[in-house]
């Protein structure tokens, strides 16, 4: 109940704080909007430093006040107070640093701040005296399966990309799909370009893109749109021609036309060679014919008429 | 002790000489039959994505490919009876070859189902039928060595296709792979190469042991010969039927179906297929079910793979042992038991390790089982009548093999929990295992029966020779006066 009072507090001095200098240089978090049009959602995240660091990823899809806390076991010395602040993205929040009592053995630090759009996402630090820093790092969902090696197709042939979100994250409002331009991303237009189609379900997107050419191979991004941002996954395409593959084909049939020929005439010439022998043992022997089928055959005839 | 091994090929198999180079060329081609569908599993996503279907759709691409490779079989036997083991498996590997480049060059999922599942699987099936068939006319002393080595090439070449897909997935897409696939299945070839006809030239001496009358097709070779109760019928039978019998029935030896042997391993095997490959199918899906990840699981299928790889040749020498040889049909049997109790055993494995334990022993059973497949059908039935032995057995096998693993999927699906199916699996295995037991313990009896009454027989033709001729020699001695008569 008393963290409570204290949001409310802090919250109301920050927004004073913002609305007195209204300086965007610092990293200042944005102010609430009041009062709020639709009550944004709650969310808590806290972790322990026993060590010098530590890091937190946070995943986030819409707008949300996310209550960071901090708590530090401290050093061997425990002062009974210390200086905290806060940082976003490395620089320090103006306004942030309060004293912190230890209680419990513990020194605590707790923040509200209020995440709408994508630049409220990034690095939130809250730092214990110098040294002691815990980083949480809220960012938008990151998507599930990543694609680290490349599509490969062929010319005049076509391909489908496919981006997904995994089962129990939520759904994106839309999908986009980009193609890289230089260092920039630029969006496809499947009304302009009639080569590329996108089909888009709730977690999936498919980008199929029709007569490739080779200019057409590079990297391609897919993103995912929810209210706090867009998440981007990245698929990679690589165009070949039929002639790459047909190499080691090739190869390998020379290789088995090699050997089927070096077995079937090394039996070629042992056959020649037993039967010149065997033309010798069969003067001594008075029985058997010779060849193989027909020596079969012979004998059984031979047998049958005993 | 059953009486030594009287050999009724009519030549003396070499036992060794080039037959280790045939060993080679089977080895090949039972690798690639067995491996190829298992190994073509990791094209199918990018398919599924690429002609927009379902996993269902493209999982039949497996099973048409099986299925063809099983239906094949009685064509196979066919042909290997005609023309012998090597032009049919050059035939067949011509045939995947052609087949994988037709596919790589498809615009529709039928032209997959056609190119990979039908032409595919026949030429699959014209490898896996000779290269079977020639190991019988090669070996005789040492054929349970000789199969268990061939046998080894299923997970040998299944552990060298994984990697090896992978790379040229990555490499060519899955367009390219199946080009490339092609070439490589073409090595099909160099083992049908290897399959030289055997020699027949050197022939069985026949003056220990009792003189049989040859039948052609009918004529069988049996290491307890067991071919005594049909080698009598077979002399009457050999000219007439090719006279009043079909066409078919030339080649492939519908006959077999009155051999007592040959009913109890067809109705045995019938009910183990739907047990045999379903537990391979969902090792992965159950370790993961069980909380490991994917890599761990991918793991144990490795662990599976590399025990069976050296369990085979193993069983192929201990079944070749003076203890085992004469009785492998228990041990057989014992191989298909072991298999139905250690699924049973499976649910108990609990955590990782078990499922490691479990994956180890299931590694033995398998192994152990496939290497003894061929050689008990071989043990039965004799070498010659092996072809159309084994076409017929595995035209009968293709429905359990294609139902086993769908069945147990319903099973999982029904009761939500990986137990049942496993339950399931074990009895479906362990019950033709007793049936196996108790019935070759009764045709071994019969067997050695009618070897000695056969004995009997013999022995007795030989004194009444002995008295003809000793009559004769009176009536010629008394006729001209020979004899001193006092």
């Amino acid at each position: 109940m008393t963290s409570s009072w204290k949001q409310q507090l802090v919250q109301v001095l920050l927004v004073l704080v913002s609305c007195g200098h209204g300086d965007t240089k610092t990293a200042a978090p944005t102010p609430t909007p009041l009062p709020p049009v639709t009550p944004l959602k709650q969310d808590a995240k806290s972790a322990v430093l026993t060590g010098k660091n530590f890091t937190e990823r946070v995943e986030l899809s819409s707008p949300v006040n996310m209550t960071l806390s901090c708590t530090w076991k401290g050093d061997q010395d425990k002062p009974p107070n210390i200086t905290g602040h806060w940082r976003k993205d490395g620089q320090e929040i103006q306004d942030s640093r309060v004293t912190v009592m230890l209680e419990d053995e513990n020194y605590k630090l707790i923040q509200v701040f209020s995440v709408v759009s994508e630049k409220d996402l990034g690095n939130y630090s809250c730092v214990f005296g110098n040294e002691a820093r815990i980083d949480f790092i809220l960012e938008v969902l990151q998507m599930g399966e990543k694609r680290d090696k490349p599509v490969v197709s062929y010319i005049r042939d076509f391909v489908v990309m496919t981006c997904k979100v995994e089962e129990n994250k939520p759904i994106p409002t839309t999908w986009n799909w980009y193609t890289s331009n230089g260092t920039d991303k630029e969006q496809i237009n499947t009304t302009a370009s009639k080569r590329f189609k996108i089909v888009s379900e709730e977690r999936e997107t498919k980008l199929k893109v029709k007569d490739l050419t080779l200019d057409d191979a590079g990297q391609y991004y897919c993103g995912a749109v929810y209210p706090i941002g867009t998440s981007v996954g990245q698929v990679e395409l690589k165009v070949i021609t039929f002639m790459e593959p047909l190499k080691p084909f090739i190869t390998i049939l020379i290789e088995v036309v090699v050997l089927v020929a070096a077995i079937l005439l090394y039996e070629r010439s042992r056959a020649k060679k037993d039967s010149a022998e065997g033309t010798q043992t069969n003067a001594e022997q008075n029985t058997e014919p010779q060849g193989d089928d027909k020596g079969a055959e012979g004998n059984d005839s031979v047998r049958q008429r005993k | 002790m059953p009486p030594a091994a009287v050999t009724n090929l009519g030549y003396v198999p070499p036992d060794g000489g080039w037959g280790w180079a045939v060993v080679v060329g089977a080895f090949i081609s039972i690798g690639f039959s067995y491996a190829f569908p298992k190994s073509l599993t990791i094209y199918f996503k990018e398919i599924q994505e690429y002609f927009s279907v379902s996993y269902s759709e493209i999982a039949w691409v497996s099973s048409v490919m099986l299925a063809s490779m099983y239906a094949g079989g009685p064509v196979s036997s066919i042909l290997v009876n005609r023309y012998g083991s090597r032009p049919v498996v050059m035939v067949g590997g011509l045939m995947v070859s052609i087949a994988m480049v037709l596919a790589s060059l498809g615009t529709t999922i039928i032209h997959l189902y056609l190119c990979v599942g039908v032409i595919g699987g026949f030429g699959l099936a014209f490898n896996l039928q000779p290269a079977l068939t020639i190991i019988g006319t090669y070996f005789q002393v040492k054929r349970p060595l000789a199969n268990g080595l061939a046998m080894t090439g299923s997970p040998v070449v299944l552990s060298t296709f994984a990697p090896l897909n992978q790379f040229l997935f990555d490499s060519f897409g899955w367009r390219g792979s199946f080009l490339v696939l092609g070439s490589i299945v073409l090595n099909c070839c160099v083992a049908g190469a290897l399959m030289r006809p055997v020699d027949k030239r050197v022939r069985f001496k026949p003056s220990d042991g009792p003189p049989r009358c040859e039948g052609g097709a009918a004529e069988e070779a049996a290491e307890v010969d067991v071919s005594a109760q049909s080698a009598d019928p077979a002399p009457e039978d050999g000219p007439a039927e090719s006279k009043s019998q079909s066409y078919i029935s030339r080649y492939i030896d519908f006959s077999l179906f009155r051999h007592n042997g040959f009913l109890i391993y067809l109705s045995g095997s019938v009910v183990m297929f739907f047990g045999f490959f379903a537990p391979v199918v969902f090792l992965a899906p159950y370790a993961k079910h069980q909380g490991t990840d994917e890599y761990s699981a991918a793991l144990l299928l490795s662990i599976f793979a590399l025990v069976d790889m050296f369990i085979r040749p193993i069983t192929g020498f201990i079944g070749n042992s003076k203890w085992v040889r004469p009785r492998i049909q228990y041990f057989f049997s014992f191989a298909v038991s072991y298999n139905g109790v250690c699924h049973l055993l499976c649910p108990l494995a609990s955590g990782y390790e078990g499922l490691v334990v479990y994956a180890v022993f299931y590694g033995l059973a398998f192994g152990m089982l496939s290497a003894l497949l061929f050689e008990a059908l071989m043990d039965l039935v004799g070498a010659h009548r092996f072809s159309s032995a084994v076409g017929l057995v595995t035209i009968i096998e293709c429905g359990p093999v294609l139902l086993g693993p769908p069945i147990s999927g319903a099973l999982v699906d029904t009761f939500r929990d990986y137990k049942y199916m496993y339950y399931a699996c074990g009895i479906f295995m362990l019950v033709p295992g007793i049936f196996f037991f108790i019935m070759h313990y009764y045709n071994y009896k019969k067997v050695n029966e009618e070897l000695m009454q056969s004995a009997l027989v013999i022995s007795n033709n030989k004194e009444a020779l002995q008295l003809r001729i000793n009559q004769d020699d009176e009536t010629m001695k008394s006729k001209y006066g020979l004899d001193t008569v006092d």
